[in-house]
């Protein structure tokens, strides 16, 4: 449960596709507006536009749809009293750490998160009523729920629970008693991908998430009674926007009143499904309710390796000169560069340019700033080289004989050396195009929405890990192979 | 002998005859590193001159002809002047002073990613000026004379290499130069098409062009030649006309030279 398990804060990153296709906020603020309803009594604060924190994936209650728009329980309670209420909401999906900050620092007015209620938080946070009852529960592979009813039936068996939760708490607890070996494990993917392939019997972890990727065709079902771990509340400051958690009480009470917050728990939870006619548990239903996100991703992919190998190639020509210059100082530049570059992991540079910069030039940087940069300037290196090797490949009598025809070094270089040059380098080039495209997958680790990231969301929902890494796969392959032929025709008709 | 040269801006260097001086070096060292591989060159060559190099491998033969259109420098304290204007150093004059020394290579280098006409177009436009229809009129022209226009709209690798080497003659006098230095034109070709490139050189110096030729032709420096330079170890050891070197060689070096060549 969020009260005790660590999760990475994954800053900032939002509406990438967004930006593709349209130029949201480029800060990662998703807005999404509610239309302000005509209430019967008007409370204090209503009319106005609040900030709300929250997380960025913790399906059910936050997580991006296959339209990469914002959705989940935490969500859509939200709206739905905002609506009730007559406020606004804008949303700032940071993390979960980020989030909680986020409102301490006052940058945002209250947090929706799937947040426990603790007395530790009390002393920072005011909370609203619950709005949400935490559980554990116990899940195994579809078809043995005959023979795993419950702990009792877990003698000589394997669990896997989430390391330092409420879950290995639990089960810590239930183990002398019930005879089961413990297999603790860092992330609920991983947990479920255990019991699929057989590793553990049965897993046990916050009910919520379990039945929301059953819901999604994880292939496991619940299976005993669920066991209550605690309250989920909405959150602001100490002291402050006082009236904003009294509309959101007052909002909750009338929507628990209306049933229409049976009605949300129900969208996620209660087997009901998204009303659109797609069986997500199948394959198919898998590819069509993954594939706009996904090739938002893909967008996103070609776009950053597009930008960055354009940078990377004038970058690159500007460096491999350098490198056969006369003058050692540029020489010097561009060996160092060169071998800065190509001796460090591109991950490396990522996070620097994402987390460390900032702090060292204390101003944020665009996620999209940070990836470019990352690309290009390790691409630049390998492209220096390339440009290096060719240049120099190229017999220096043709130099000579341009040379003695009156035509300057420079105008020696344009159109009798770098010609040549460039019809050698076109292979190697196309090739670190490949190479560049496939390696802005390591961007996800800084959260940017590319592709293997966007898989990443998806299978952190609904756990079906190998079909969603398969899919992914083959929209690599196939954007690769095109790419690649794409490259040669060029080349074909430039270097003909 | 019809070809005209139109008045120099400069009055010309001229020798006590009276005869224009192009090309003249004085107290020319060249060292690589701490080799020396010329040493105290003093020469003139004068307008019209055919002057032929001879001497052993490595003695600084292709040394000698890249210093004068400066592909290398040369030590401090010597002087190359071009119709009495000293070398300048890198940058524009430099390039437009090369233009007026022509160079044809032993490995032709042809610009291989361009057609026979480009090649021989791309220092007149780039460098003169010249409109791309003038500058293709002309080389046609060239390509005539050296007996290789069928190919025109070819590239260079679909040549033979006599056909190349010819190609390489009609780039070097698309730029107008005043002087053209051949170094060893013919020593990679197949020896039956080593002809058909004599014979083209021996055309120009009827026509009154001012060359220095690096070959070890016996036959075409007797025909063509009015001179011979013979080189050891970065020295010019004899400086005669061909008619006496080859029949009374005066140095030791020269008559053990030519007893190599001769023989093989
Ligand atoms: N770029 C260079 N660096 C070092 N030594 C060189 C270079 N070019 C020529 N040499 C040396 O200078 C000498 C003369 O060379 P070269 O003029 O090519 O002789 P030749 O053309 O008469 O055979 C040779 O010993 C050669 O090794
Ligand atoms: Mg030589």
């Amino acid at each position: 449960m969020r009260s005790i398990q660590n999760r990475p804060a994954l800053a900032v990153i939002v509406a990438l596709a967004a930006l593709v296709f349209g130029g949201a906020s480029l800060s990662g603020v998703t807005t999404l507006a509610t239309a302000p309803s005509a209430a019967a009594a008007t409370p204090a604060g209503a009319g106005q536009t609040y900030t709300i924190a929250t997380d960025t994936t913790f399906a059910p209650f936050e997580f991006r749809d296959s339209s990469g728009e914002l959705t989940g329980i935490d969500i859509d309670i939200m709206e739905s009293i905002a609506e009730d209420q007559g406020f606004e909401v804008e949303w700032q999906s940071l993390g979960f750490n980020a989030a909680l900050q986020a409102v301490q620092s006052g940058q945002a007015d209250g947090v929706i998160a799937g947040m426990g209620i603790t007395d530790e938080r009390r002393e920072i946070f005011d909370f609203s009523e619950p709005y949400f009852t935490g559980t554990l529960t116990l899940a195994v592979n579809e078809g043995d729920e005959g023979e795993i009813t419950g702990f009792e039936s877990l003698e000589g068996k394997t669990l896997a629970v989430k390391t330092g939760s409420l879950s290995e708490e639990e089960a810590k607890a239930n183990q002398e008693e019930f005879g089961f070996e413990l297999l603790p494990l860092d992330q609920t993917t991983t947990m479920v991908e255990s019991v699929k392939s057989g590793n553990a019997d049965a897993l046990m972890d916050d009910y919520p998430i379990i039945a929301y990727g059953v819901e999604q065709g994880s292939g496991l079902v619940t299976v005993g009674e669920q066991i209550p771990t605690g309250d989920y509340g909405f959150a602001v400051n100490k002291g402050d926007n006082a009236e904003l958690l009294a509309m959101f009480d007052a909002g909750l009470a009338e929507l628990q009143a209306s049933g229409e917050y049976d009605e949300i728990v129900n969208r996620y939870l209660g087997g009901e499904g998204e009303d659109d006619g797609v069986d997500r548990s199948t394959f198919w239903g898998l590819l069509v309710t993954s594939f706009p996100a996904l090739m938002s991703g893909l967008g996103n992919t070609l776009l950053v390796t597009a930008i960055s190998f354009a940078l990377a190639m004038v970058l690159g020509l500007l460096f491999g000169f350098m490198k056969i210059t006369r003058n050692p100082v540029l020489r010097g530049i561009a060996v160092t560069f060169i071998s800065i570059f190509r001796g460090t992991p591109i991950l490396v540079w990522a996070f620097f340019f994402y987390f460390g910069l900032p702090q060292l030039i204390g101003t944020n940087v665009n996620i999209w700033v940070a990836g470019v940069l990352t690309l290009t300037l390790n691409g630049a290196a390998y492209i220096a080289e390339i440009v290096r090797g060719a240049v120099q490949s190229v017999d220096p009598g043709q130099m000579e004989a341009s040379r003695s025809l009156g035509l300057g070094y420079g105008k020696s270089m344009q159109r009798v050396v770098l010609p040549q040059a460039f019809k050698m380098m076109t292979p190697s080039l196309i090739n670190q195009l490949v190479i560049m495209l496939k390696d802005s997958s390591l961007l996800l680790a800084i959260g940017f929405a590319e592709l293997l990231y966007q898989a990443q969301q998806i299978y952190a929902a609904n756990f079906r890990v190998t079909e969603v890494l398969l899919i992914v796969a083959v929209i690599y392959f196939v954007a690769i192979t095109l790419l690649t032929q794409l490259a040669n025709y060029v080349d074909r008709k430039v270097n003909k | 002998m019809t070809q005209t040269t139109p008045p120099p801006a400069d009055p010309p260097a001229a020798d006590s005859t009276g005869t224009r001086i192009l090309v003249e070096l004085e107290n020319v060292n060249k060292h690589f590193g701490s080799f020396q591989a010329l040493t105290d060159i003093n020469l003139t060559i004068p307008e019209r001159q055919v002057a032929i190099v001879l001497g052993p491998s490595g003695s600084g033969k292709s040394t000698l002809c890249r210093t004068i259109n400066r592909l290398e420098t040369i030590d401090p304290g010597g002087t190359i002047r071009i119709d009495g204007k000293p070398l300048p150093d890198e940058g524009k004059a430099l390039a437009r002073l090369r233009a007026d020394v022509g160079m044809v290579f032993q490995s032709f280098n042809l610009f291989a990613h361009k057609s026979i006409l480009e090649n021989v177009t791309l220092g007149p436009i780039k460098v003169k000026g010249v409109k791309k229809a003038q500058a293709e009129k002309d080389a046609m022209g060239l390509l005539e004379r050296v007996g290789v226009a069928q190919q025109a709209r070819k590239m260079p690798a679909q040549l033979s290499g006599g056909q190349q080497q010819r190609v390489a003659i009609a780039r070097a006098l698309a730029m107008k130069p005043k002087v053209l230095l051949f170094d060893e034109p013919t020593s990679a070709l197949d020896p039956e098409m080593v002809q058909e490139v004599l014979d083209v050189m021996v055309q120009l110096a009827r026509e009154g062009m001012t060359m220095v030729v690096v070959t070890h032709e016996m036959g075409f420096a007797r025909k063509a030649g009015d001179r011979v330079l013979f080189m050891d170890e970065g020295k010019v050891l004899e400086d005669t006309d061909p008619e006496s070197f080859f029949t009374r060689p005066q140095h030791p070096r020269a008559k053990d030279f030519l007893g190599k060549i001769l023989t093989h």
